[in-house]
């Protein structure tokens, strides 16, 4: 099959299994999740569809397409309004399991992740680990056919609707920091584990701190060997921050932001498309942006010769999100004081009321708002500028 | 989906970074250019042995066929080792022009030996009073006995005091100063009564010249490409010549950036390499992504030039001005980073920076590729 009747084949499935409801959570995303239940009905139906995980070898429930289709079916999903799935189970614990994975484990938890049964939390940091990640204190002792964990994680996305989390605990603090943390699955539902959430700036929750008091756990449920969870931590990292495609979703906050300058109105009784000013700073950033979509393009081209993204992953994560947070600054200028209104009903995707101001403008803030955290999670962009500084050019 | 290059192309490359690290010292380039010679004909003559001259020249005018994609793994390494010969002038654009619309017993004279090295060209396209904007092109030919008369003047004529030929731009109709329409090219040879000229340096050490042209006559064969469309008939050889800066940029960012890493590593202050200040760790890192992001937009638009993609022109657009800025933020911090001693005359680190600036700004700035960019 070519490219094109690939991708024929993919908006034909978009145009009918897509709803209305579902779509329009996609549209009302200002974060990179969607609404909750209009994202898991979307993960239900690819499931059904067997394209859940096209990203996994075939022998797990993967789609056995190319490089080039898994770019296309990405691309047609986000240009319909398709709601982002959740990253946690599908993008890095399910590759993470299928490398490190007992076969017990990969075979009670992958097919719980592809159905959607399974809804998975990340617990990395925690309040006194962030960038400095291999410090945390989260602890697991050893009791038995159990380790016992007290603790805390924060940041946990999503973990109000989550059955389960994995976690990076301390075993040991011998030697090196890195060296006694191991990675472990935990039922959220264990006794002694409850979970607090943490309001947004734009007034909504989508982070948790999840605590932990005296949280058995099988010790079966650890994932590698004790002591030697820092190597698949990384593992998982890296996944998290080569696997997104920043130019689709910057192709969409240009789609936008044209739309915006088309029908608001700045200086002068001109359009805002028609301000010199205006014109200029999105020229600067979207001549970024192409130089961005090449780059990503290079690394695919690698990723096909069987190369590894290596650090090119850094600059794309600093330059991803740099980039669209610059989109978001340039969109706010246009949309000014219609860009105030806080109407969180109106951003469910079910409603069916009033919307003050222009349609254009509903997500416009609360994108700017909650796109700051795009350059702290998975990685700080300091972190990223050390990485390359140490891995790339050798400092 | 992506660029991969042929044997042959990663060949050309590899012979180029090879002859130039072992040859093309900065010492050697430097006593060059401080010479009365604006660049070295020794070098010059062997650029031509080795088939560089000729690379992306058809077949049928002596050349190997190659594209955009050759001219930037040449001109990458132009700008790695700060070569200063007249690539650009005298081959990209006169010889390109030449071949691409010289009549055809002009063609026969001149090309060959353009090729061979034998003879140097010279574009003088630019006036005072239109350094911004290419149709502003006050001086005027009128037919005068089956040829014609050119008068006016032409300014920064980069490799002019070199040139055995000038192509010169000329208004032979059009109703305005600016219109697109009635601009043509004229091919001259230096002892063409009439022509006069005042030589000088550039900063990034370059010979050039301001260039009169009194009441010179010229016959109609000199005409290169149709008569008054030299615009639209000029383009793609100015595509790939700013192709060809861009080459040179990201070739000279490059090893700003490798000699500012390394001098990071060797210089030590507060008892400890410099290497070690996390400010100066990021700063490197944000020019290693300004290169790479830089790289990316020269490789899409080279391929893009060559397979006559749709979205060439809008990536040249966006290629040039990335340029511009990139090439300031490597330069500029490149100097930061080494102190003093990047301020002087003494180390290549201030050389490249003077040729990120000259390219920064050759066929129009920055700003006016981004005021471009809604246009096209």
């Amino acid at each position: 099959m070519s490219d094109e009747e690939f991708r024929g084949e993919v908006r034909a499935f978009l145009e009918q299994a897509l709803t209305k409801e579902i779509r329009r959570a996609g549209e009302l995303m200002t974060s990179v999740f969607a609404d909750f239940d209009a994202t898991m009905a979307w993960h239900k139906i690819l499931h059904a569809r067997g394209w859940i995980a096209p990203d996994w070898p075939e022998a797990y429930g993967g789609t056995g397409w190319s490089l080039n289709q898994r770019y296309i079916f990405q691309e047609e999903c986000k240009l319909a309004n398709a709601p982002a799935l959740l990253p946690m189970g599908l993008q890095m614990l399910g590759p993470m399991l299928i490398h490190y994975g007992t076969e017990e484990q990969k075979n009670y938890y992958l097919p719980r992740i592809l159905s959607g049964e399974d809804v998975w939390c990340q617990g990395y940091s925690e309040p006194g680990a962030g960038s400095d990640l291999a410090s945390l204190t989260t602890s697991a002792v050893r009791d038995g056919d159990d380790y016992v964990i007290n603790g805390s994680k924060i940041w946990t996305s999503y973990a109000q609707h989550s059955n389960r989390i994995f976690c990076l605990v301390r075993t040991s603090k011998e030697g090196p920091p890195q060296a006694g943390i191991s990675f472990i699955l935990v039922d959220m539902d264990a006794r002694g584990l409850t979970v607090d959430p943490i309001v947004g700036l734009d007034g909504t929750v989508e982070q948790c701190q999840v605590f932990f008091e005296d949280v058995r756990v099988p010790a079966a449920n650890l994932v590698g060997a004790e002591n030697q969870g820092w190597e698949v931590a990384k593992y998982l990292l890296e996944f998290e921050r080569g696997g997104h495609n920043f130019t689709i979703d910057h192709k969409k906050q240009m789609a936008k932001i044209m739309r915006q300058a088309n029908s608001q109105y700045g200086p002068d009784h001109n359009l805002w498309i028609n301000n010199p000013v205006f014109r200029a700073k999105f020229a600067d950033v979207a001549v970024d942006a192409l130089a961005l979509e090449f780059t990503e393009l290079r690394i695919k081209g690698d990723l096909q010769a069987g190369g590894n993204p290596g650090a090119l992953s850094s600059l794309t994560k600093v330059m991803g999100t740099e980039i669209g947070q610059r989109f978001n600054e340039l969109s706010l200028e246009v949309m000014g004081d219609h860009a105030l209104v806080k109407q969180l009903d109106a951003l469910t995707p079910g409603y069916d009321g009033e919307v003050i101001g222009p349609l254009c403008g509903l997500t416009t803030m609360a994108e700017y708002i909650n796109n700051r955290a795009a350059t702290i999670y998975g990685g700080s962009a300091e972190i990223q500028r050390d990485i390359i500084a140490k891995r790339v050019l050798g400092l | 989906m992506f660029i991969e290059y042929s044997e042959e192309q990663t060949m050309l490359r590899d012979s180029a970074e090879k002859y130039l690290r072992d040859n093309y010292t900065f010492e050697r380039r430097q006593a060059v250019v401080n010479s009365e010679q604006g660049f070295s004909k020794e070098a010059w003559q062997t650029f031509a042995d080795l088939g560089w001259l000729a690379m992306t020249f058809r077949e049928e005018s002596g050349g190997f066929g190659g594209g955009a994609l050759e001219t930037l793994l040449l001109c990458e390494q132009f700008g790695k080792y700060l070569v200063v010969e007249p690539y650009l002038e005298s081959i990209v654009l006169v010889g390109g022009l030449i071949e691409a619309g010289a009549h055809p017993s002009v063609r026969e004279e001149y090309l060959g030996r353009l090729l061979s090295g034998e003879l140097q060209g010279a574009p003088a396209y630019l006036e005072s009073a239109n350094v911004a904007d290419p149709l502003r092109v006050e001086t005027t030919a009128q037919p005068f006995g089956g040829g014609f008369l050119i008068n006016g003047s032409k300014t920064v004529v980069v490799n002019g005091p070199e040139a055995d030929l000038f192509l010169v731009s000329a208004r032979t109709g059009g109703t305005t100063a600016n219109s697109r329409q009635g601009i043509s090219l004229f091919l001259l040879e230096r002892e063409t009564p009439g022509l006069s000229w005042k030589n000088y340096k550039t900063y990034d050490g370059r010979s050039a010249c301001e260039l009169q042209l009194h009441n010179v006559k010229v016959d109609a064969e000199s005409v290169v490409g149709r008569i008054g469309d030299a615009y639209k008939f000029s383009a793609p050889i100015m595509s790939r010549a700013i192709v060809a800066v861009c080459a040179e940029a990201v070739g000279a960012m490059d090893a700003l950036l490798s000699a500012t890493v390394e001098y990071s590593k060797q210089r030590k202050q507060f008892g400890q390499p410099i290497s070690r200040f996390q400010v100066l760790r990021h700063r490197m890192a944000d020019m290693y992504m300004e290169v790479e992001l830089t790289r990316s937009l020269l490789l899409a638009t080279a391929w893009k030039l060559d397979s006559g993609a749709p979205d060439a022109q809008q990536c040249l657009i966006a290629l040039k001005a990335k340029v511009g800025k990139a090439g300031r933020f490597v330069a500029h911090n490149a100097i930061q980073l080494h102190g003093g001693i990047g301020t002087t005359d003494e180390l290549s680190v201030g050389h490249y920076f003077k040729r990120l600036a000259a390219i920064g700004v050759m066929f129009g700035s920055r700003d006016s590729y981004l005021a471009r960019y809604f246009q096209s």
